[in-house]
């Protein structure tokens, strides 16, 4: 593990993509600040209610995700068995899937006149373009990230650990509880920050499922997008530098969870 | 137990999407949703307050867009109330479908202008010189009704005397850019990503570091601003009333202030 000397040649070829990758983002948020309004804009009716929005539809799809996520990242990393590799394409698809794309085909089967859109009536259930479609959205782009983790880190956990357990009479419930989920614990707790984020940056999917209503379906994304067309300028920079602060937010805390350093060493 | 708490946390979440989309049951004021043409954006704010006002228990929830894309969202069970647009078609095509519940009802007028961003880059003086070769010129989507609207101004401008024969093709080489919606081509201008758009007078009068070049009245075209209540609504009799009170002197004195004209 030894540090090679930097070399000058080699900054300078790596500075322009740098660059290129710090300076919008820099100007954005040296923009919001420099201007002044940020925080008038930030107290905006419309980014004060994206805000809200945003905050719940992401805890709500995270909860659905955590739920329904864990058995399933479970059952990836602990059983052999026929189909498993092209379960774990299906699930992965939504990762590379464009979200325009998915806000398409939730549609056609979501939609009132979706495949399953009658059976929702039925039940009185109407998904398309209300608060209930922003979380589908979410989910439906988001929860990959999580099982991919999870999965990955569930199957890290040496069984020796596990078989150690049980010989001391845990049941499956409490192993899990107490040593398989604890010792997994990092890859879990990363992947529902990467999910959380990908829910909270969700634009396609959501505004061709859920629409655009201001308090019902606009999400901070979407306010990014309506305010700029609207011509708002501020608002929409108001609304993206909230977004950069949790972007930054869920970095470092990945970092925290030490996934990131993991991945340091590696390259050192 | 984690389970259990896992399964009342993910019902109660769901218990509670379900309550914030529950329709009329719920207690508290009234929600009517109205979509609205993006050009009504700042005239829907000023109806929404007086409306509202005068209407106690009622709550207006506005989304703007362009109008076809709208109607598209209705189309696919989008839950407004009502809809306003910035044509007769888009209305038309909702009660063609089936979807409408009574006539479409015109409610506002307004007309074409030209904007360039104050410096004015492309030296735009009158509306010939968007067929000038390297103009660039902004627009909305080809189904967007502004597009159409300016279409039909363009081939009458282009029988004009001293118009080019070709002038709408020139002026349509000329396009650099297609916008969702006609205030985002405002926008464009207003950032100076573009030279000359062609939208209408009341974006024109609510644009800021943007000039006017008139359209001749001759080539101008009276856009009829048109909504319709929509038959899935559960709240049709309020959505009537909102129309009706927007086609009367209330409702026109307010649109009126931002430049809207009574449709003929």
């Amino acid at each position: 593990m030894t540090t090679p000397r930097t070399r000058p040649g080699l900054v300078l070829v790596t500075a322009p993509l740098v660059a290129f990758l710090a300076l919008p983002i820099l100007v954005l948020v040296a923009r919001a600040v420099a201007g002044g309004g940020l925080l008038e804009a930030v107290a905006r009716p419309a980014v004060i209610s994206a805000l809200g929005l945003s905050l719940g539809t992401t805890a709500v799809s995270l909860l659905l995700t955590l739920a329904l996520g864990t058995p399933l990242a479970y059952l990836l990393a602990r059983r052999r068995f026929r189909g498993a590799l092209l379960l774990e394409t299906v699930i992965d698809l939504p990762i590379v899937l464009p979200p325009s794309v998915a806000g398409l085909a939730l549609l056609l089967v979501l939609g009132q006149r979706g495949v399953l859109g009658g059976a929702l009536e039925i039940v009185g259930l109407t998904v398309p373009f209300t608060t209930l479609a922003v979380i589908v959205a979410q989910t439906f782009v988001a929860a990959p990230f999580y099982v991919r983790s999870a999965r990955a880190g569930l199957a890290a956990v040496d069984r020796d650990v596990e078989d150690a357990a049980r010989a001391d009479g845990a049941s499956e419930a409490q192993l899990f509880r107490l040593v398989t989920a604890p010792l997994a614990g990092a890859a879990l707790a990363a992947g529902a920050v990467m999910c959380w984020s990908r829910a909270l940056g969700e634009f396609g999917a959501t505004i061709m499922f859920a629409g655009n209503v201001a308090g019902r379906t606009q999400t901070l994304p979407l306010v990014v997008y309506s305010e700029f067309g609207a011509g708002d300028l501020d608002a929409s920079i108001a609304a993206a530098s909230v977004l950069v602060l949790a972007a930054l937010g869920v970095l470092v805390s990945v970092r925290f969870l030490r996934f990131g350093r993991a991945l340091d060493t590696r390259g050192g | 137990m984690k389970r259990t708490g896992g399964l009342l946390a993910l019902s109660a979440s769901l218990a509670l999407v379900g309550g914030a989309c529950g329709g009329p049951a719920s207690a508290g004021p009234m929600e009517l949703t109205v979509f609205a043409a993006a050009s009504l954006r700042d005239a829907i704010v000023e109806v929404e307050r007086s409306y509202e006002a005068a209407t106690p228990g009622l709550d207006l929830v506005v989304a703007t867009d362009s109008s076809t894309t709208l109607r598209a969202q209705i189309e696919q069970g989008a839950p407004a109330d009502l809809f306003l647009a910035a044509d007769d078609r888009n209305p038309a095509a909702l009660a063609h479908a089936g979807l409408a519940d009574g006539p479409p009802v015109a409610f506002a007028a307004n007309w074409l202008t030209i904007i360039v961003p104050s410096d004015n880059p492309g030296r735009i003086e009158t509306p010939r010189d968007l067929a000038r070769d390297g103009v660039r010129v902004i627009a909305a989507g080809d189904e967007v009704p502004i597009s159409r609207y300016a279409a039909e101004a363009v081939t009458r401008l282009a029988a004009l005397p001293d118009y080019p024969a070709d002038f709408a093709q020139r002026y349509v080489a000329n396009v650099v850019s297609r916008e969702e919606n006609v205030r985002a081509v405002v926008a464009r201008i207003e950032l100076g990503e573009g030279d000359a758009a062609i939208v209408y007078q009341t974006d024109a009068r609510a644009a800021t570091g943007t000039v006017d070049i008139a359209i001749p009245d001759e080539a101008n075209i009276p856009a009829t601003y048109t909504g319709v209540v929509i038959a899935a609504s559960a709240q049709s009799a309020a959505a009537h009333a909102l129309l009706a009170w927007l086609a009367g002197p209330d409702g026109r004195a307010v649109l009126a202030s931002f430049g809207f004209g009574s449709p003929r």
